[in-house]
């Protein structure tokens, strides 16, 4: 019974930056269209590059996001601008591949940078622990997930009532009136896909403390993403949140109730059993 | 206040507009009439800068505006109001205000704007709070008509203005229309409804196949035979 109390809470507050990811996945596929396989590679290079903060000036991660974070919502804006943006009128798959080939191109170069044994950057959050009567949790999971749902909660108010937010739904429900309001659609386009490439700063930040981390992990990120938007209904904010916590939760009790590989599979199960009887996934309302 | 001269306009290098001039004066209320696919919606869309003209030229107050952006057609007040109004349904009746008047120009004044509509549209006041996309397509015609004097229109170009509406509805849009050109307000009307365009306009136009056929004024154009024919497509 502890067991799975522990499970579960562990899996919320890991599913709690889970599903702030997938809004990020999700707001960038409302607006332009695109998916963008590449995003849990953008996790994997934000930790990364907090692990190469560690070893250069002994920054703790939390730290290293006053780089991270601007530095990578600009990448984000330039490779909007400069790679997707110019073949986002062409086929579906063009975009695809694009995004494809940017996640083999960030996990060969992590790997020929890191080299491909297994690392941990450390923080000194790391060996804090919070007792809630039988349950044991680490510092740095508390903390992921009071900043990603603070963090949701600031993207919510911000898309509710800030004029950007506005025009990001404008162009998201109606891209040609949008237009016709004066909004610049590509550049909404852009700031949108730089926010979400930001959110994957933060994220990576976050999941960084004492993790172990591989060149490899980019791909599990981004499919754990997809599974979060997809069951969330694209673009329904409660949805992914929903999503992310049920994702979270499956992979939790997955790594306690069976073996390490089986484990790892719950998540797809739930998924698929979920989809079979709601294939529009977790959201209620229609946009 | 607007002149257009010798415009080609089209999709995929395939010309729909094939040398269209034309001109509005400022204050005037002028007619764009024309069978389906004549080309009214193509030339609004050129003059809103959704449309990339291959030759010609537009001029508004003289300034040559055929290289400029949608959004900067906007803040110069060049607004259209489309046809199927496309508000923006999974928002409130004022999230759509606002977003009339989000541009450059007009954002300064979006609380006064506001209030003038609301005044213009007392039934938007009483749906303010409400989802766009469960208004009656009458009133999403006023909200798309309201969003577009949000954003500081100079010319109000509207698109089907009429269709789907029932008639209590096309009469009320087209004594709204009538008010704006009272207020001083160039309005160019793109309409299938020959009869209440004839009614309401100035001076019109008549498009076909990309041609403009027939100009001038409302009287002049109702009684000349050819209007029949390109109406009707025939």
């Amino acid at each position: 019974m502890d067991e799975l109390l522990q499970a579960l809470v562990e899996g919320l507050l890991i599913g709690s930056t889970y599903g702030l990811v997938a809004l990020g996945m999700g707001l960038v596929y409302g607006v332009s269209g695109v998916v963008n396989f590449a995003h849990g590679d953008f996790i994997l290079l934000g930790m990364y590059v907090c692990l190469a903060l560690y070893s250069a000036f002994a920054l703790d991660p939390y730290v290293s996001l006053i780089v991270t974070l601007p530095v990578m919502t600009l990448v984000g804006a330039l490779v909007y601008r400069f790679l997707i943006r110019p073949i986002a009128d062409q086929h579906l798959l063009m975009v695809v591949q694009l995004t494809l080939g940017l996640a083999l191109v960030i996990q060969n170069g992590v790997l020929m940078l890191f080299g491909g044994q297994p690392q941990r950057t450390p923080s000194i959050v790391e060996a804090k622990l919070f007792v809630v009567g039988d349950v044991v949790l680490r510092g740095p999971q508390v903390i992921a997930a009071v900043i990603s749902f603070a963090l949701a909660g600031v993207l919510f108010v911000i898309l509710r009532s800030t004029d950007i937010g506005r025009s990001i739904r404008a162009v998201h429900q109606n891209a040609r009136a949008a237009a016709l309001m004066g909004i610049d659609v590509g550049q909404v386009q852009t700031i949108t896909f730089a926010m979400g490439i930001g959110i994957v700063a933060v994220a990576a930040a976050l999941l960084s403390p004492g993790a172990s981390i591989q060149p490899s992990d980019g791909l599990r990120y981004t499919v754990t993403t997809l599974l979060v938007i997809v069951l969330g209904g694209m673009t329904d904010f409660a949805g992914i949140m929903l999503g992310g916590l049920i994702i979270g939760c499956a992979e939790a009790l997955g790594t306690v109730y069976l073996s390490e590989t089986l484990g790892t599979l719950l998540p797809y199960a739930i998924f698929v059993l979920i989809m079979l009887f709601r294939p529009r996934g977790l959201s209620w309302g229609t946009g | 206040m607007l002149e257009i001269h010798d415009l080609i306009a089209g999709y995929g290098g395939v010309p729909v507009l094939r040398g269209v001039s034309l001109r509005i004066a400022k204050g005037e209320i002028v007619g764009l009439l024309g069978a389906n696919n004549a080309g009214k919606t193509t030339l609004i869309n050129a003059l809103s800068g959704l449309v990339v003209p291959m030759s010609g030229q537009i001029l508004l107050d003289g300034k040559d505006v055929t290289a400029l952006s949608a959004k900067a057609r906007v803040r110069r007040g060049i607004i259209q109001v489309p046809e199927g109004r496309l508000v923006f349904p999974e928002m409130s009746v004022r999230e759509n205000l606002l977003l009339g008047g989000i541009n450059a120009t007009a954002r300064p004044r979006r609380a006064t704007e506001m209030e003038y509509v609301l005044n213009l549209f007392p039934r938007l006041r009483e749906r303010f709070s409400q989802r766009a996309g469960t208004l009656s397509g009458g009133e999403q015609q006023m909200l798309a008509i309201a969003r577009g004097l949000m954003a500081g229109a100079k010319l109000l170009m509207l698109d089907e203005p009429s269709l789907g509406l029932s008639p209590r509805f096309v009469q009320y849009i087209f004594e709204i229309i009538e008010r704006l050109h009272g207020a001083g307000l160039t309005i160019l009307l793109v309409e299938q409804n020959l009869q209440l365009t004839l009614r309401y306009a100035g001076r019109c136009y008549v498009l076909e196949r990309g041609h403009i056929v027939i100009e001038g004024a409302a009287d002049a154009v109702r009684s000349d035979p050819r209007t029949r024919s390109a109406y009707l497509g025939l």
